[in-house]
């Protein structure tokens, strides 16, 4: 990894936290420290019953064991790449439906409401119909999540697309801009603040649904192993998958859409 | 001489719920390396014509030609200077420039070099890889200016392109302009609303009736360059276009009253006649 690239990461690993103050940007490391350290005393003093809380200690024992193990890496990358295909159906179709919502009126105004009426909905009511057509397996969780997706994603592009001053469209006009160009080189990045901030709701909401749908429906991924072992009295087991699943999230979070907000800080 | 740029006739109308007429035959021409500014009421249409001209909007009737040839729309070698600036955010200062050569597939390494002669014209040379946010007014238009002139343009439009600077700023950007169009010889049409910015850097000034906005008047500027707005001349002609349109304004207004004192005739009239009580559905007819 190049230098440029490592403090691209390093900077987007510390956004949201008092940036420029290097000691600053660690302090939130101590109130998560106090937690662990509570939750072993409390465990050990035997103030919570060890079938409803396992000590710390223990969890971070089999959260170590676990993450070397196979099946246990193979669950969280299936519900991973569940999520993400989710995800990239919901970009493919919400991206040019919200750009020609945001530039187009009529199609606006015949489509969003409609839209607005589907968004309202808990995304998990239409679960049941989904296992019904789709059956108990990937599909069903593909969809869903790309369901959850679909509603940021769009609204997002939607506004961005409409707040592009029409001068910029009078410039690509002026200098010839054939329409892929504008559409690439004009109409995305100028909507990409809006689109970020849309992908990166759409993938907190995405994991909350792939979770929900593998332990409603036993999809084999990581909500189902949570379930399996929490439901079979191995709480250490479950607890380092949550750990788990934070980590990968909290990582792809700060890393991946950390690294395009810092692009877009730059300019926006 | 053949016009460079020659406005025939042109009008424009817009249909959107109430008819509008914008630009009622508009006729005159641009010479080859003339600087003409187009001045006229606010809100009378000057900004329409210049993007008639620049082919961003077609006309309902009559033409725009450039060397000869009428434009439908924008020409290759007609550019635009915007009044918000028009640059792209995410693009630094030498991208910005560089925009319209990368759009003619011009080679990365020749848009490059071409784009940092152009930015050293306007004074920003060392500003390439700065963000327009990082940027003052004056500076972002001048980046405007170095995009328009990069893809080396006959015809340079300006759309009240200092008008968004503060005046200081904008005196000297001026001047800078005023040099660019001595030195590189193109052609130059300004619209503006400032009269005193409009006939220091013109060779002739077209003042614009107020809405349909009409060719009201040409004035030729013969005075030495660079100008001097203390001179007499200057000021002569500063007053003289100032009246005409003080002129305009005053006609919109007696127009306005007119119609109102029309529309109050007929309504007495029709109430000596006893059909008031038909008033909202004959008023229509009456009256127009």
């Amino acid at each position: 990894m190049s230098v440029e690239k490592q403090k691209a990461l390093a900077l987007s690993l510390t956004d949201g936290f008092l940036s420029g103050d290097r000691l600053g940007s660690y302090l939130w490391v101590f109130p998560l420290l106090l937690c662990f350290v509570v939750w072993e005393a409390v465990t050990r003093a035997g103030l919570v019953p060890s079938s409803r809380l396992p000590t710390f200690s223990s969890v971070l024992i089999v959260f170590f064991a676990s993450i070397q193990s196979e099946p246990f890496l193979l669950r969280i990358c299936h519900s991973f790449m569940n999520l993400i295909c989710g995800l990239l159906l919901a970009f493919s179709v919400a991206l040019p439906l919200a750009f020609f919502a945001g530039s187009k009126n009529r199609f606006d105004l015949t489509f969003t409401p409609i839209i607005m009426l589907f968004g309202a909905l808990p995304d998990l009511s239409f679960l049941p119909l989904l296992v019904l057509w789709f059956g108990a397996g990937n599909a069903s969780a593909v969809i869903m999540a790309s369901l959850a997706g679909f509603f940021p994603i769009y609204f997002t592009v939607r506004e961005g697309t409409k707040n592009i001053p029409h001068e910029l469209f009078d410039v690509t006009a002026i200098f010839k801009s054939d329409r892929l160009s504008t559409f690439t080189k004009m109409v995305l990045p100028a909507i990409s603040p809006h689109l970020f901030s849309g992908l990166r709701l759409a993938y907190d909401f995405a994991w909350e649904i792939i979770i929900a749908i593998e332990i409603a429906t036993r999809v084999a991924g990581i909500g189902d192993f949570i379930d399996g072992n929490v439901a079979s009295g191995s709480l250490q087991s479950g607890f380092a998958a949550i750990f788990a699943i934070a980590i990968v999230a909290i990582v792809v979070d700060r890393a991946f859409f950390g690294s395009l907000e810092s692009w877009t800080r730059r300019w926006a | 001489m053949e016009n460079h740029v020659e406005l025939d006739n042109v009008s424009k109308f817009y249909e959107t719920g109430r008819r509008l007429h914008a630009l009622h035959e508009v006729s005159f021409g641009v010479e080859e390396g003339e600087f003409v500014s187009i001045v006229g009421p606010s809100g009378c249409g000057k900004s329409t014509l210049l993007k008639i001209i620049a082919g961003l909007d077609t006309p309902s009737s009559g033409e725009v030609k450039f060397r000869g040839g009428a434009i439908s729309e924008p020409h290759s070698k007609i550019s635009l200077v915007f009044q918000a600036f028009g640059l792209f955010p995410w693009r630094t200062v030498l991208e910005n420039v560089e925009y319209g050569l990368e759009m003619q597939k011009v080679p990365k390494k020749e848009r490059r070099r071409q784009a940092r002669e152009y930015l050293g014209m306007v004074g920003l040379a060392g500003y390439d890889h700065m963000y327009p946010k990082q940027l003052s007014g004056g500076m972002r238009q001048r980046v405007g200016i170095a995009r328009a002139l990069a893809v080396e343009p006959e015809v340079v439009l300006m759309d009240e392109a200092f008008s968004a600077i503060d005046e200081v700023t904008a005196e000297v950007l001026r001047d800078e302009v005023a040099d660019i169009h001595k030195q590189t010889g193109k052609t130059f049409v300004l619209v503006t609303h400032n009269l005193s910015e409009a006939i220091e850097l013109a060779d002739k000034v077209v003042v614009l009736s107020s809405r349909p906005a009409k060719v009201k008047k040409i004035i030729p500027v013969s005075l030495d360059r660079p100008r001097d707005r203390t001179h007499t001349m200057f000021v002569h002609m500063h007053r003289d276009i100032l009246h005409l349109l003080k002129e305009e304004l005053e006609n919109t207004f007696i127009r306005h009253k007119l119609k109102g004192i029309s529309e109050l005739q007929s309504i007495h009239d029709m109430e000596a006649a006893g059909t008031t009580r038909n008033l909202s559905r004959t008023k229509g007819e009456v009256t127009t």
